[in-house]
């Protein structure tokens, strides 16, 4: 029975899939996070601020979902409401990261596999060299262009990207003036307007009027403007190479739900004051999820420890020897007991968006519906980030004083790969205790201690592979949950754990 | 002529220096490596291919390596055995060491990779590629050179700003290596404050301080500001040609620093009776404290009262 070994690349960060073929069918998968960076215990006897500035740091990719999880961590340790324009303008620089990282990832991480030699045969695959051919392709050159420009929003309302921390426990630091606004409804407009016309190539509105299956179907014939542009190639590309019908997921789905109403505000959208709504699904069915049952396992991973939840949870590191079982630097979070995944297709799906929930209903949650669903984020966040902009007036109110800090908080978000959280506990301005559980350690997660698999690898069992040589056909399916492994990996205080190390090659 | 070559190698990363250059514009990196005529062999976030072949093709000198950037740091943990951070059971590091052999220049791209950054102090035994914080040595040694003499030319930052990478491998590309300073990195960008085009300068000239965030006065007494000790061009080139931390209330954290990051809280300036332990870079400490309580009385009411803008 053949192991094929891979060393990802296009993910962020380091990981290895070992997939176990029998009969041209992977019959198990185990994905391993293969480097250690230990931010956790870093944190602890720091200031109690150190986090806005340390935990960015975890990941270049998605640093300003890291400062709102900090931050939100921090709002609740205070008991201080950020004011309404510190919400807008923190909302806006983080969905500015998202809309960026949706095409990002979409076209220079994902799309590079639609054009393996492999698909030479595929009558579109000419096509497909033209638009995502790595570092010259028409789209990329486009892509690379159009995202660099609109992050300059980031740095108008924070100083830089990636890396700032301008969002602090009782606001933001700073408020832009007039015609730093404008500026950014400037940069805002014409990222849309690019959006519009090359990605969906209609409007917004009429994108959103796509409820169903039958209707992408209309929309897809409607005009040659829309069968053509990025996302009209990308669902007949796509479909051609089947990516409809692999990679699909437990079907159980998590959001921590994101991007706060602010008072008084126009956005009209949402559930519980949020624009992103939160929920755990299973079949199409949402309930609420209870962030207490969250438990981080590492049976299967080289930390030493139990079962904890993240607010008592600790990190360190495996260093008894040899265990075969445990072959992650991951943990294994679960919520209800079990795994979920997490990113743009759970936001979809735990939103009851009807689209989704008719793809994934028919399909299953594939690699296509989770790309669809990355991909068209933009379309749902671009008009919210309008009105938030057009909402912030020079004398708003940004920043209300927080002294010292003590308490415990917890700080829940989505970040662009899907939930976040960060746990913190305080006394007398130093931090006591710092867990943190990304979206990729939900969606790459090991076994647990039952045993059952994380939804990544759960994903991978059953995929037809034809050349074990060259597998293909595993590629989109990893890519299609956006890993990002410098965020799921730890890391720790030298001295606090001794011995041998131990070593997998998988 | 052939094209030189760039390899891009990630260590201990969190890949913000990859964002960095990602980030530049006028070019952007496809057309920056045409202009420079550099071929990108290998990017783990924008490449595809065969990366098993091409590094045994670079590891036996059968294809030439021009730079070698890392970015991250070298991860030597646990035990100096490099397996916290592995490609395909191999620790990382001797990856990293193998081709700072073959390379003509090696860059190290962002703090982590040029003094050991985040982890420097952890279980990781994160390190430099050439530094281990202030003390040359690092991984390859104080007197490792690169095939063309050159010692690791350290770019600091977290991230690295992106003009400074994409200059710097357009003046190696040409051959030519950047004057450095003591810490190897480039004058022309670290021979400059952050505080050096900040916008709160009127304010800190006249020693208005902020205790709080949210407001318009200098961050350096009370807020923890670094701008005044810390070598980079943040204010010069400033961010998406833009803005920088400090001209947003932020204070600088000193990211450029050997030391980054710094044991003691950020956001709060040590400090004895409200006069900071660490002064601006090389000034005379009785000298300096007497011009700042001459020059706080001669404050004028426009920015003791914050009526300047930043």
């Amino acid at each position: 029975m053949p192991t094929i070994k891979l060393a990802m690349n296009r993910v962020e960060g380091d990981l290895e899939v070992r997939a176990e073929i029998d009969g041209g069918v992977v019959t198990s998968a185990h994905c391993a996070g293969t480097m250690f960076r230990g931010f956790e215990t870093i944190m602890i006897g720091r200031g109690s601020r150190d986090g806005l500035v340390i935990t960015p740091r975890i990941c270049g990719i998605c640093s300003t979902s890291h400062l709102v999880a900090a931050v939100r961590a921090l709002d609740q340790v205070s008991g201080v409401r950020p004011p309404p324009a510190a919400v807008r303008i923190r909302n806006v620089a983080q969905m500015t990261e998202h809309v960026q990282s949706d095409l990002r990832h979409t076209f220079l991480l994902f799309a590079p596999d639609l054009v393996h030699p492999a698909h030479r045969e595929q009558p579109l695959f000419e096509e497909a060299v033209r638009r995502y051919r790595p570092l010259a392709g028409e789209t990329t050159l486009e892509v690379i262009r159009e995202t660099t420009r609109v992050l300059e929003l980031v740095a108008i309302l924070g100083g830089q990207w990636p890396h700032s921390s301008y969002m602090v426990p009782g606001g933001v630091t700073w408020l832009p003036g007039e015609g730093d606004l404008l500026r950014c409804r400037h940069l805002l407009s014409q990222y849309r307007a690019w959006y519009e016309r090359r990605i969906l190539g209609c409007a917004l509105e009429r994108w959103r009027e796509v409820q169903s299956r039958a209707d992408l179907e209309r929309w897809l014939v409607e005009r040659p403007e829309q069968r053509e542009s990025e996302l009209g190639f990308f669902v007949r590309y796509a479909r051609a190479l089947g990516l409809d019908a692999v990679g699909r997921g437990s079907g159980r789905f998590l959001s921590f739900g994101a991007l706060d109403l602010p008072e008084g505000t126009r956005v009209g959208e949402g559930v519980g004051g949020q624009l992103v709504p939160a929920g755990l699904a299973r079949g199409g069915e949402v309930s609420a999820f209870d962030a207490a049952s969250i438990r981080e396992h590492v049976q299967h991973s080289w930390y030493e420890g139990g079962a904890a939840h993240p607010a008592t949870g600790r990190t360190r590191p495996y260093a008894s020897g040899e265990e075969a079982k445990r072959y992650s630097w991951i943990k294994a979070p679960r919520v209800d007991g079990e795994a979920a995944e997490t990113g743009p297709l759970a936001e979809r799906i735990v939103a009851r968006d009807p689209l989704f929930l008719d793809l994934t209903a028919a399909e299953g949650a594939s690699v296509l519906a989770r790309q669809l669903a990355r991909l068209v984020r933009p379309a749902t966040l671009l008009p919210a980030m309008e009105v938030w902009l057009s909402e912030i007036t020079p004398e708003s109110a940004h920043y209300a004083t927080v002294g010292a800090l003590a308490g415990e908080g917890a700080g829940l978000t989505q970040a662009a790969r899907g939930a976040l959280g960060h746990w913190v506990r305080i006394a007398k301005d130093v931090i006591e205790h710092y867990q943190i559980v990304t979206p990729s350690a939900w969606n790459i997660s090991p076994r647990d201690e039952r045993g059952p698999p994380g939804p990544l690898e759960q994903a991978l069992a059953g995929t037809r592979v034809k050349d074990p040589a060259d597998p293909v056909e595993l590629g989109p399916i990893v890519r299609s949950f956006d890993p990002c492994l410098v965020c799921a990996v730890h890391t720790v205080e030298r001295g606090r754990t001794r011995g041998r190390s131990v070593v997998r090659t998988w | 002529m052939t094209k030189q070559t760039l390899y891009w190698l990630q260590g201990g990363a969190c890949g913000g220096d990859s964002m960095s250059l990602l980030g530049i514009e006028n070019p952007e990196l496809p057309g920056l490596l045409n202009l420079l005529e550099l071929e990108l062999l290998w990017h783990p976030s924008l490449s595809s291919g065969d990366h098993a072949r091409l590094l045994d093709e670079l590891a036996r000198g059968a294809r030439p390596l021009d730079i070698l950037v890392l970015e991250g740091s070298v991860i030597r943990g646990p035990g100096g055995s490099g397996m916290y951070d592995v490609l395909l059971g191999r620790p990382k590091k001797d990856l990293i060491a193998q081709l700072a052999q073959r390379a003509r220049y090696v860059v190290a791209a962002g703090t982590c990779a040029s003094f050991g950054g985040i982890g420097a102090d952890g279980a990781i035994e994160a390190t430099g590629v050439q530094f281990l914080k202030k003390r040359r040595g690092g991984f390859l040694g104080p007197d490792f050179r690169s095939a063309a003499g050159a010692p690791v030319i350290n770019l600091p930052g977290c991230p690295c700003h992106g003009e400074v990478l994409a200059s710097t491998l357009g003046l190696l590309a040409r051959g030519s290596v950047p004057a450095l300073n003591e810490l190897q990195a480039p004058l022309e960008w670290y021979g400059l404050l952050v505080h050096q085009g900040c916008v709160r300068n009127e304010y800190h000239e006249y020693r208005v301080e902020e205790r709080d965030f949210g407001d318009k006065g200098c961050l350096f007494f009370f807020l923890g500001c670094r701008g005044p000790l810390s070598y980079g061009p943040c204010n010069k080139l400033l961010w998406s040609r833009r803005s920088s931390k400090t001209r947003v209330g932020v204070p600088c954290f000193g990211c450029t620093d050997p030391t980054f990051p710094q044991p003691l809280p950020f956001f709060k300036t040590a400090a004895i009776a409200d006069v900071p332990l660490e002064l601006p870079a090389g000034v005379d400490r009785a000298h300096y404290l007497a011009y700042k309580g001459m020059a706080a009385a001669a404050a004028p009411q426009r920015l003791s009262a914050r009526l300047t803008r930043v």
